[in-house]
C-alpha cells in the first residue's frame, strides 16, 4: 500500500544552484509568488482559500463557541450557587447543559484541533498549502454555518434539551422534546461532515506533502498526532453518523429502531453513539497533547527523550481508544463478562497515555528549562490532567463506576481530563504561535495572571465536585433542596467558575488589545528547533519562500545555514513563473518527491457549496422537503461545478523544473496523486458508517428470538440476486473502462461510464423492489425498517456513483480527461470497488442472512 | 513500476498490524460472550466454552504477535532500546525507526491482549 518513488536521484547532492546567487532573480520571484498567494481583499476576502486565511477563521470561530458554551456554563452555576434557586427554568437549564456539552465537544473540541492543524500543518511541513485548499475552506463554512444554527437555537427556546448524548427513547419522541432534537441530529450531522473533510485533508497532507527528505523517522511529533487523530476520526464519527440517520429516521418517519414495541431497542443508540464517543474524547487530547509534544523540547533546550516512545503511545492510544466504549454503559446490565472486557482495555489505555507524560517529564528534567507561559499553560494542564485521569481508572471499574454513575463526580472527572488535557495545552499553543502567525508576542505579564486565575478557579470549581458527587448530587439536576448538604460545595464551585472566566478574558483581552505600536517579534522567539519558525518577520501569505530539504528532526538546531538557505529560494519551487500556487508532493516513507500540484485559488463556490448544503439541512429539520430537496441538488450542481473547473486540470506541459536540476511531472493519477488517497480515505469512513448500519442489523438480531421473525416478509432473492449482478456488473466495467481507456479507447469513457451509471442505478432499483414486493413495511417491526435503511444507503451511494461515472464521460467529451490525464476515472474506479462491497455486504444481510433464521 | 507489498521491507503496515491484532482479539471476545448469553447460554448461563474459545484466541494472538516482533527485529532491523534516537537520514534507519515501533507496539499490544484475556479467567458464568 505504498507507492513506489519516482525515478531520479534524492535531493541531488548538487551545489547550490548558483542562478539564486542574483538579488535581482530573488526579487522577481518573490514578486511572482506574492502576487499568486495574495490574500483575496475588501469583500472578496471570504473567498479565501490560503490555509492561513481559513486557519485563522477556524480558530476564531471555534474559540468564539467556547466562550458561547462558557457563558451558558457560568448561567448554570449561577442557577446551582445556591439551594432552591429559580434563577433559570428548568426547561432553560436543561437545554442549557445540553448545549454547554454539545458546543464544546462537537463546536469547540474537535474543530480546534482542525483548526490549529490547517493552520499549522503546512507550514510545520515547510509546505506552501494543503493539497486540497478549497476543501479546507467548504469544511469551515459547513463548521460555521451549522454551528451557528445549532447555537442560535438557544435564543428561541428551541434548543436540544436531552443531554449531549441524546439517548432514545427520551428522544426519539418528536412531541417531548420539540425541535431540539432535530437541530441536534441535523446540524451535528452536518458539521461531522466537515470534521471528516478535514481529516482526510490532514491525511493527505501528513502522508503526501511532506518536504523532501523528511522521511518518516523524521517527522515532527505533531504529524503524527495528526496522522493518528485524523484516522481515528475515520472510525469514529461515520457510527455516530448512521446513528443521527437512524434517530432521525425514527422522528421524522416513524422507523421504530429504537421503540421496544415494535423490535426496536434503545441501547443500540448508547453502542453507536459510544463508538464514537469514547474515541472523541482522545480525538480531541491527542492533539492537545501533541501541543505539548512541541513545545517541550523547545522550552528544555535538548531533543524530545523517547520521540519513538511517544509515537508508540500515539498510535497504541488511537486503537485502544476504541475498546472502551462499553464503559459508559456500566449501567445497561451487560453481562458481567463484557464489562470486563471493557474495563480491562480502559485499564489497558493507562500505559501509553502514561508513557507520552514520563517522557515529557524526562525531557523537562534532561533539559534545562526556560520559563514562560506556555510551559506554565502545558505544565498546568499536564498536573490537572493526570488527576483526571487517575479518577478515570477509579470509574473504569464497574464497581466504582456503579456509585459514582451519573452524579457530580462524573462531571469533575470529565472536566479534569478534558480541560486539563484539551484546554490549558491550547491555551499553551495559543502563546507560543501567537507570534508566528501575528508577529507579535502577547503580554508575559498578563499571561501569568491569567494562567494561575484559571488553575486556581479550575480548582476551585472542579476539586469540591468529586465530593458533591460522593455526596450523592446527580448530574444535570435543576436545582436542589438546601437540606442534603450540598449548598457549600456547590457555592465554591459557582466562585470558581467565574474566577476561571475572569483567567479566559483576560486572554481575549490580551488577544484583541490593539498591538500597533508593540515592536515585532523576533524571527523564531522561542528558539524552537520546528521548520515552521523559519518564516520571515513580517511573514508572507506564501506559506514558504521554497520547499526545503530536511535531514534532521530538529532542523532549525541542527541544519546549519537552513534558514538563509530558504530565504534565498535555494530549495525547491523557488518561483512561480506560469503564476499557479504550486506545491512539492511526496512518497509516504521517505518524502522522495514526485509531482508538482497545482492547488487552486480564491474561490466562492466553495462557500455557495456550504450554504446550500447548510440550507439543505436546515430545512430538512423543518420537515420543509421541497426545500431540501432542491438545495440537495443545488448542493450537487455547486460541487460539480467547483470540481469541473478547480481539479484535475490538464497542465500546459507535462512537467516542469522544481530547482535543484529536478525535473517532476505537472499531473499524477491513482495511486501517485493525492485526489486517490483522499478518495480512498474518505471512502474508508464512508464505508466504516455502513459498517455501524451492519452492526445494528447483527444487534437487533441478538435483541429477537427470531430476527427476522417467522412471520416478517422475506425479501425477494431473485430481484437481489439481479440488483446484485448488475452492481457488480457496474463494477466491473468501471475496471474494464480504466484499462480500455488508458490504453487510448476512449469510447470506453464516453459511452462505458453512462451504460455503467444506468447498470448500477438499474441495480440499486432491483434492491429496492425485492423489499417492495415481499412487502416490507419500515413502519411496522425494526426488521423491515432495518432491511430499508440498508438498500436506501446503498441506493444513495449508487447515485453519486452514478453522478460521478457522468461526470467522468462528460470529462471525456469535454475534453478534460484524455488517456494520459485520468485521474477522476482512477477516483471514480476506486469509489465503485467500495460499492461493490457495499453490494456484496447488504445481498449478505438481505438475501442470504435470513435462510439461517428459517423460512416463513 | 513496482508496487511495495503489504509486508515488504519498509511498510508502514506492520506499525498497526500488532494493535489490529489486539483490536480482533478484543471483539472477538466480547462478541463470543455477548451472543453465547444472548443466544445459547442455557439456564446456568455457563460461559465454559466462550472461556475456552478465547484462552485459544488469547494464545493464538500471542502467537501472532510473537511472529510480527520476530518480522520487526529480522526485516526492519527493530531494538528495544531507549537510548537510540534513530535519526540518521537514510532508508534504512527510516525502515529501523519502523521497525522499532512496530516491536514496541508488539509489546502493548501483548499486554493488552492478556489484559483483555483476564475477563476468562474471573467469570464463570453469563451473570
Amino acid at each position: 500500500m505504498t507507492d513506489a518513488p519516482a525515478s531520479g536521484p534524492m535531493h541531488p547532492v548538487l551545489p547550490h544552484p548558483d542562478c539564486q546567487d542574483d538579488p535581482a532573480l530573488r526579487e522577481a520571484q518573490e514578486q511572482r509568488l506574492r502576487a499568486v498567494w495574495k490574500k483575496p481583499t475588501g469583500w472578496r476576502y471570504f473567498s479565501a482559500v490560503n490555509n492561513d486565511t481559513v486557519g485563522v477563521w477556524y480558530i476564531l470561530t471555534a474559540f468564539g463557541f467556547f466562550a458561547f458554551a462558557g457563558i451558558l456554563a457560568l448561567l448554570m452555576r449561577v442557577q446551582l450557587a445556591l439551594p432552591d434557586n429559580d434563577f433559570l427554568s428548568m426547561s432553560l437549564y436543561n437545554q442549557l447543559f445540553t448545549m454547554h456539552g454539545t458546543m464544546m465537544m462537537f463546536l469547540f473540541a474537535v474543530p480546534i484541533f482542525e483548526a490549529v492543524s490547517i493552520l499549522l500543518l503546512p507550514e510545520l511541513l515547510g509546505a506552501r498549502d494543503l493539497p486540497f485548499p478549497r476543501l479546507s475552506a467548504f469544511g469551515y463554512w459547513c463548521f460555521a454555518i451549522g454551528g451557528t444554527f445549532v447555537a442560535g437555537s438557544v435564543f428561541f427556546d428551541a434548543a436540544p434539551s436531552s443531554g449531549w448524548f441524546m439517548y432514545p427513547p427520551l428522544t426519539s419522541e418528536p412531541h417531548l422534546t420539540g425541535i431540539g432534537a432535530d437541530i441536534w441530529l441535523l446540524g451535528l450531522s452536518f458539521i461531522e461532515v466537515a470534521s471528516i473533510a478535514a481529516a482526510v485533508e490532514l491525511i493527505v497532507g501528513v502522508l503526501k506533502c511532506r518536504p523532501p527528505g523528511m522521511r518518516l523517522n523524521l517527522m515532527p511529533l505533531y504529524c503524527w498526532y495528526i496522522l493518528v487523530v485524523a484516522g481515528m476520526i475515520l472510525f469514529a464519527f461515520p457510527p455516530l453518523i448512521a446513528g443521527d440517520l437512524l434517530l432521525e429516521m425514527e422522528r421524522a418517519f416513524d422507523w421504530p429502531f429504537f421503540d421496544t414495541t415494535r423490535g426496536g431497542d434503545p441501547i443500540l443508540w448508547q453502542h453507536l453513539f459510544w463508538i464514537f464517543g469514547h474515541p472523541e474524547v482522545y480525538i480531541v487530547f491527542l492533539p492537545s497533547i501533541a501541543i505539548i509534544a512541541s513545545l517541550v523540547p523547545t522550552f528544555a533546550r535538548v531533543p524530545m527523550v523517547g520521540h519513538s516512545w511517544i509515537v508508540l503511545s500515539a498510535v497504541g492510544t488511537a486503537f485502544l481508544s476504541f475498546g472502551l466504549w462499553a464503559h459508559h454503559m456500566y449501567a445497561t446490565g451487560l453481562p458481567n463478562i463484557s464489562l470486563g472486557f471493557f474495563s480491562a482495555a480502559s485499564e489497558a489505555v493507562a500505559i501509553p497515555t502514561g508513557v507520552q507524560i514520563f517522557c515529557f517529564i524526562a525531557t523537562l528534567l534532561v533539559g534545562k528549562v526556560k520559563r514562560s507561559v506556555p510551559m506554565l499553560f502545558a505544565m498546568g494542564g499536564i498536573a490537572i490532567f493526570v488527576a483526571g485521569g487517575l479518577t478515570g481508572v477509579m470509574v473504569a471499574l464497574p464497581g466504582f463506576d456503579w456509585q459514582a454513575h451519573d452524579s457530580y463526580f462524573i462531571v469533575a472527572h470529565l472536566h479534569f481530563t478534558l480541560i486539563g488535557g484539551v484546554v490549558f495545552p491550547l491555551l499553551a499553543g495559543l502563546y507560543y504561535w501567537f507570534p508566528f502567525q501575528t508577529d507579535k508576542l502577547l503580554s508575559e505579564r498578563l499571561g501569568r495572571w491569567a494562567f494561575w486565575l484559571m488553575f486556581v478557579g479550575f480548582n476551585v470549581t472542579f476539586l469540591p465536585m468529586h465530593l458533591t458527587g460522593l455526596l450523592g448530587m446527580p448530574r444535570r439536576v435543576w436545582t436542589y433542596p438546601a437540606e442534603l448538604g450540598w449548598d457549600t460545595l456547590n457555592l465554591v464551585s459557582s466562585a470558581g467558575a467565574f474566577v476561571i472566566a475572569a483567567g479566559f478574558a483576560l486572554i481575549v483581552l490580551d488577544v484583541f488589545r490593539p498591538k500597533g505600536r508593540q515592536p515585532l517579534a523576533p524571527r523564531n522567539p522561542w528558539g524552537s528547533p520546528g521548520i515552521e519558525w523559519s518564516a520571515a518577520v513580517p511573514g508572507e501569505s506564501w506559506g514558504a519562500r521554497c520547499v526545503p530539504i530536511v535531514t534532521s528532526r530538529y532542523p532549525l538546531w541542527e541544519q546549519k545555514d537552513l534558514v538563509r538557505e530558504i530565504d534565498e529560494g535555494r530549495f525547491y519551487l523557488p518561483d512561480a513563473e506560469e503564476g499557479q500556487r504550486e506545491m512539492l508532493v511526496s512518497d509516504i516513507l521517505d518524502a522522495e518527491p514526485t509531482q508538482v500540484q497545482r492547488v487552486p485559488g480564491p474561490t466562492y463556490k466553495t462557500l455557495l457549496a456550504a450554504a446550500l448544503l447548510g440550507a439543505c439541512f436546515i430545512f430538512g429539520t423543518y420537515k420543509l422537503w421541497w426545500l431540501t430537496g432542491l438545495c440537495a441538488a443545488g448542493t450537487v450542481a455547486a460541487i460539480i461545478w467547483w470540481l469541473w473547473t478547480g481539479t484535475s486540470q490538464i497542465p500546459e506541459k507535462p512537467e516542469k523544473a522544481a530547482g535543484r536540476g529536478l525535473t517532476l511531472p505537472l499531473y499524477a493519477s491513482g495511486t501517485r496523486s493525492v485526489g486517490w488517497w483522499a478518495m480512498f480515505i474518505t471512502m474508508i469512513g464512508d464505508f466504516s458508517a455502513f459498517v455501524g448500519l451492519v452492526f445494528a442489523y447483527f444487534f437487533f438480531w441478538t435483541r429477537h428470538e427470531a430476527f427476522p421473525a417467522a412471520d416478517a416478509g422475506r425479501p425477494d432473492l431473485r430481484l437481489l440476486v439481479t440488483g446484485l449482478a448488475l452492481i457488480l456488473a457496474a463494477w466491473a466495467l468501471m475496471e474494464l473502462i480504466r484499462r480500455r481507456h488508458a490504453a487510448g479507447g476512449i469510447a470506453w469513457a464516453r459511452w462505458g461510464c453512462p451504460l455503467a451509471a444506468l447498470l448500477g442505478l438499474a441495480g440499486a432499483a432491483a434492491f429496492a423492489g425485492a423489499l417492495w414486493s415481499a412487502g416490507l413495511e419500515p413502519t411496522r417491526h425494526v426488521y423491515d425498517a432495518t432491511c430499508w435503511v440498508l438498500v436506501l444507503w446503498l441506493g444513495a451511494h449508487v447515485s453519486v456513483g452514478a453522478i460521478m461515472q457522468l461526470y467522468c464521460a462528460a470529462g471525456s467529451w469535454a475534453g478534460r480527461m484524455t488517456p494520459r490525464y485520468d485521474a477522476d476515472l482512477h477516483n471514480v474506479e476506486l469509489y465503485w470497488n467500495f460499492m461493490a462491497a457495499t453490494a456484496l455486504c447488504s445481498f449478505a444481510l438481505l438475501g442470504l442472512f435470513p435462510l439461517t433464521a428459517g423460512g416463513p | 513500476m513496482k508496487q511495495k507489498t503489504l509486508f515488504e521491507e519498509g511498510s508502514l503496515w506492520p506499525v498497526i498490524a500488532a494493535l489490529g491484532i489486539w483490536a480482533a482479539h478484543f471483539l472477538l471476545s466480547y462478541w463470543a460472550a455477548a451472543l453465547w448469553c444472548a443466544k445459547a447460554a442455557d439456564g446456568s448461563g455457563s460461559l465454559f466454552w466462550v472461556r475456552l474459545a478465547i484462552a485459544v484466541l488469547t494464545l493464538l494472538a500471542l502467537a501472532a504477535i510473537a511472529w510480527l516482533a520476530r518480522h520487526a527485529v529480522r526485516r526492519y532491523g527493530g531494538r528495544l532500546t531507549f537510548e537510540d534516537d534513530l535519526t540518521e537520514d537514510s532508508a534504512a534507519e527510516r525502515a529501523r525507526f519502523l521497525g522499532h515501533a512496530t516491536l514496541l507496539l508488539c509489546a502493548l499490544s501483548a499486554v493488552a491482549v492478556l489484559f483483555d484475556a483476564v475477563p476468562a479467567v474471573v467469570f464463570s458464568t453469563c451473570r
